[in-house]
């Protein structure tokens, strides 16, 4: 899994009320996540890792980090495999470089 | 009048203005002129020289949009157009209806930084406030038209709508459906805009903002692939439903939905 996931920079989006609204300009759909995709979504940025995203969901429901961690992992699968996030470029680093 | 006469008057700008956008239109034939003008003919009065926006015969194969192109363009089956900072260029436009669907589109782009956008909407006009109904082809705007008193319908088909002497006002257009009316230049504050759904019963519901935004985007005629413009158009989107009453209206497709949304 990509540590450092972030926003497709080919989508536009806007938090309304909490939850993202996203729209892919190259065919019209429109994506609405719920609050805690829009959370992941709102902090991938490319600088937060996954470990930190884990951190700000643990802290914003109150639930273990494991469990946490098993949310965010299946949520950034689930949005990858959408094109909604992609992988970093900070994450071709390669260690050391 | 002569050939050089005809050609001399054809290659004059016609002025109109739409939603209080000003366009000189500058079409090469004294044909497709004199649609122009019986189409937009309630949109001539006090116009003045606008964008310009110069019509030619040829096809151009080059106007696929692209992503970082700062410039926008758009293909439409034979005929496309291209605007940049000096005004726009139709191409391929061999009829009045493509000159209309053209005009729609660069509508978008020009409304978007004035703060207004076209939706698929009928809009009626009441005690001098304008109910604009929108929903999907099929959903009741046509319904809603017939409904209304003769000379009340602002539109039946396309609402253009923007922010302008205060608040949202909802503008005549010359784009119209079943009613093929001319249409007329005028405009009234938004009073408020309903999605329509047809039921048993007269009823309107509010809806949150995420709900309406959800039932309008649809709705709202916008064709750029610019990711910026898109980023635009939404936080337009969310002005707007923060700013008019929005509601979903079920209806009978019967005079009495009056009853429910003016009361």
């Amino acid at each position: 899994m990509n540590p450092f996931p972030e926003r497709n920079p080919k989508l536009a989006w806007r938090e309304i009320d909490g939850e993202a609204v996203i729209i892919s300009p190259e065919d019209s759909h429109v994506h609405e996540l719920n609050e805690t995709a829009s959370l992941i979504w709102t902090n991938a940025d490319g600088k937060h890792s996954v470990d930190e995203i884990v951190g700000v969901i643990a802290a914003r429901y109150e639930v273990p980090l494991v469990e946490a961690k098993a949310d965010v992992d299946e949520l950034i699968e689930v949005l990858s495999a959408k094109g909604l996030l992609v992988a970093s470029k900070r994450a071709e680093v390669p260690a050391g470089a | 009048m002569g050939p050089q006469a005809s050609a001399q008057g054809s290659l004059r700008p016609l002025n109109i203005s739409i939603g209080r956008v000003p366009l000189s239109l500058v079409i090469p034939g004294p044909h497709l002129r004199e649609k122009a003008l019986t189409r937009y003919r309630e949109f001539t009065a006090n116009s003045e020289a606008g964008l310009p926006v110069v019509l030619r015969t040829d096809a151009q194969s080059d106007a696929r949009p692209v992503h970082d192109d700062p410039n926008f363009s758009y293909v439409l089956d034979d005929a496309s157009l291209r605007l940049d900072s000096s005004g726009a260029e139709f191409h391929g436009v061999r009829h009045e209806y493509a000159l209309d669907s053209l005009i729609r589109i660069l509508l978008t782009m020009v409304l978007l930084p004035q703060r207004g956008f076209l939706l698929h909407a009928a809009t009626v006009v009441r005690e001098g406030r304008a109910y604009v109904f929108t929903g999907r082809s099929g959903a009741g705007k046509s319904t809603v038209a017939s409904l209304s008193p003769a000379g009340t319908v602002l539109t039946d088909e396309i609402s253009l709508l923007r922010f302008s002497e205060g608040c949202w006002q909802a503008y005549g257009t010359p784009f119209w459906g079943e009613f093929r009316a001319a249409g007329q230049n005028e405009h009234y504050p938004i009073a408020g805009i309903y999605t329509l759904v047809q039921s048993a019963e007269d009823r309107v519901e509010s809806l949150t903002k995420k709900e309406i935004i959800r039932a309008l985007l649809p709705c709202v005629l916008f064709f750029t692939p610019s990711v910026e413009a898109n980023q635009d158009m939404l936080r337009l989107m969310l002005q707007f439903v923060t700013q008019v009453p929005c509601y979903r209206l079920h209806f009978r497709r019967d005079y009495g939905f009056w009853n429910v949304v003016a009361a």
